[in-house]
């Protein structure tokens, strides 16, 4: 075999490498493309949530704020769940996801403490951790009183 | 017939060389004392085959959108012929090949079958164990009811939990802003898809190594001459895979798994619980409180992983002899044993079990809402409105409550309830929130009757049962002071018992025969 042939033959055998190896990374960037996750969060806005009038006297209300949110091709409706409670003269509104693994709390009269059914968190009514895994305390969201209705609303 | 059969079986043969293909995969000749430990691995095989014939007859009716894919799962369980077995074969069998995977991963450490040259086929037989576990967990999403929902929100929050990329894997395994419809086809292509074609790859390549180097035979060999894989081995698998296709069918037969009520994100007092099969990881964060979480969520099973790759490399002695291998054997069986042990810890720890029964006000409100011209006028089958069918109800609690009181607050112009009463109200509210998570309890008329009655007339003052009012006597044990005919001459008026009686009397606006049933009931209370 002559020299010229056998480098003819090695660079045809990188080219088709070279070719195989082009469609493959085409086709991988395509795939990455799409399968990336398409994240549409919805803007912070101020919701209503309870009004004042509605609030007992001396334990936290859970309030669920509805929204409309794009799911992608689907139109989810979001519920959110924070519990709404008197703090001084003003008021305090609390995430009801757990800060573990994003079970719902529920507020506990016995105990007077947020507890998580998943992995036994527990938080004070501040929503500061007691026990449990939570490795945070409850979110907390800015809250005003709509001075007209009487409304507690919602930073959310 | 018979010659021109075996014509074109020659013709075959001629165009494919089928016969050498066939004579290949068959007579594979195994080492003297390959016995019944051996059918393991044909046991597994017998399982995934199983569990892509009903995936594949699962998929024919099941519909993968939020919208859709609880009633399509509902559908094929109630209506498709066979579905409720087609249901549970599917779910039993992903068990089944999750306990076949495991004690054939167990035969081979302690048979030492991974040593060289098989270290390759140890890895990929690792592969496949991942591969298996990944269907559970994205075939748990599936259905869509609450355990779905709420399992899956506490997966992709633990992967969250990885070192640097967690946000990053949380979001690609979410597909969007939050568990939805983006999460649900993502796992169901990769569940019917992905899944499907990686495990078939790999069980060829598993299969294909298996045959390169041989069965590992006894572990100390044995004299004696080799027997064929076919008729002899092919016996013994075929004894088992019979053994345990009958376990499945009759787990199958008994019916199919659970379905919960749809998958509701702001159900509040869902407690989620991962298939059995991770309980034991489950139970292991419990033990790694707050910063320490992603130990036990990801370093632990980690190591674990990446101890079983590595086996082959940490034991290597020179025989295959179990009492020559009492380190690498002890360790093994320790990581087995606390696997058992969370496993068992994590089932007994089931705060479910205890979940709250339902209260007399929401069982009177369940059957008000069957029953009272309020709802009925306009919900029912081809009524205006959609029948109202327990864990079928998607409204948030303040919009129920609001169109409790005033239906208008969906249809303008609709005209006013009938006359209401406050306490039914309140019953009706009570009913529809608990009917969002589940079906009311099964009782005979005549109790139900007298919980609406209660429920009506005597829920705001008297508390039962721990729900009620403050004003008037706890009566939860009213039969350990009056007895029937007390109670009843107190219902009707109570002033003829008790001058000062606040109570009002009930004998104008209850049916006599009425009183005297809640008097009953009442009087039986101790």
């Amino acid at each position: 075999m002559s020299q010229s042939y056998e480098d003819r033959r090695s660079a045809l055998a990188k080219l088709v490498v070279s070719g195989v190896g082009l469609i493959t990374a085409a086709l991988a960037g395509l795939v990455g493309l799409v399968a990336a996750p398409r994240m549409q969060p919805t803007a912070r806005r101020w919701r209503r949530a309870i009004s004042t009038l509605d609030l007992p006297p001396d334990q936290p209300a859970a309030a669920v704020l509805a929204d409309r949110q794009a799911d992608g091709w689907y139109e989810t409706r979001k519920q959110s769940i924070v519990f709404i409670d008197r703090e001084g003269n003003g008021y305090r509104a609390l995430s009801a996801t757990c800060a573990h693994l994003g079970c719902r709390v529920k507020w506990d009269e016995a105990a007077r403490q947020f507890k998580c059914p998943c992995h036994g968190g527990a938080y004070d009514r501040e929503g500061r951790v007691l026990a449990g895994p939570p490795p945070a305390p409850l979110q907390r969201y800015a809250v005003r009183v709509n001075p007209q209705t009487s409304e507690i609303e919602v930073e959310l | 017939m018979r010659r021109l059969f075996r014509s074109l079986a020659a013709w075959l043969e001629d165009r494919t060389g089928y016969r050498t293909i066939r004579r290949h995969l068959l007579e594979e000749p195994l080492p003297a004392g390959t016995g019944w430990w051996f059918t393991l691995g044909s046991v597994l095989l017998f399982g995934l085959g199983i569990q892509v014939v009903t995936g594949i007859a699962l998929a024919l009716y099941y519909a993968p959108t939020p919208d859709h894919a609880w009633d399509s799962v509902r559908y094929i369980t109630t209506t498709v012929r066979g579905g409720a077995m087609l249901r549970g074969l599917h779910h039993w069998g992903a068990s089944i090949v999750v306990v076949a995977a495991v004690l054939h991963m167990i035969r081979v450490v302690f048979f030492g079958s991974y040593r060289k040259p098989r270290e390759l086929n140890w890895i990929i037989g690792l592969l496949l164990l991942l591969v298996i576990l990944g269907f559970g967990l994205t075939g748990y999403l599936l259905p869509w009811d609450q355990r779905a929902y709420w399992a899956t929100v506490v997966t992709i929050n633990i992967a969250r939990l990885t070192p640097v990329l967690g946000d990053w894997v949380a979001a690609l395994l979410q597909g969007g802003t939050d568990v939805g419809a983006l999460t649900l086809t993502r796992w169901y292509a990769v569940h019917v898809m992905v899944l499907p074609v990686v495990l078939g790859g790999l069980v060829v390549v598993h299969l294909y190594l298996m045959r390169r180097h041989g069965i590992s035979g006894p572990v100390t060999p044995r004299v004696g001459s080799s027997q064929m894989f076919f008729p002899y081995q092919a016996a013994r698998d075929l004894t088992v895979a019979a053994g345990v296709g009958i376990l499945l069918a009759t787990l199958a037969f008994r019916g199919a798994p659970a379905l919960e009520p749809p998958a509701d994100p702001t159900s509040s007092d869902y407690i989620p619980r991962p298939e059995w099969y991770f309980l034991g990881l489950f139970q292991l964060l419990k033990y790694f409180p707050g910063r320490l979480e992603v130990i036990g969520a990801l370093v632990v099973p980690g190591l674990v992983v990446t101890f079983l790759f590595l086996l082959p490399w940490v034991d290597r002695g020179r025989t295959r002899e179990p009492r020559q291998r009492r380190f690498v054997l002890g360790l093994f069986t320790a990581g087995l044993a606390a696997v058992a042990t969370l496993t068992t810890l994590g089932a007994l720890d089931n705060p479910s079990a205890g979940a709250a029964q339902w209260n007399i006000q929401e069982i009177a409100g369940a059957s008000l809402i069957q029953s009272s011209e309020r709802c009925t006028r306009c919900h029912g089958p081809e009524k205006v409105a959609r029948p109202i069918e327990p864990g079928r109800i998607g409204q948030p609690p303040s919009w129920l409550d609001a169109h409790v009181a005033d239906p208008e607050v969906i249809a303008p112009g609709l005209r006013p309830p009938p006359e209401t009463n406050e306490h039914e109200t309140n019953a009706i509210r009570a009913g529809l929130a608990r009917l969002r998570t589940g079906s009311p309890p099964s009782l005979d008329p005549a109790t139900t009757r007298v919980y609406v009655l209660f429920a009506q007339h005597c829920l705001s003052c008297h508390t039962i049962d721990g729900v009620g009012g403050k004003d008037g006597p706890n009566l939860s044990k009213a039969g350990e002071k009056l007895d029937p005919g007390m109670i009843e001459r107190r219902i009707v008026d109570p002033t003829e018992v008790q001058l000062d009686a606040e109570m009002p009397a009930f004998g104008d606006k209850i049916p006599a025969e009425d009183i005297r049933a809640l008097a009953q009931w009442l009087g039986k209370r101790k």
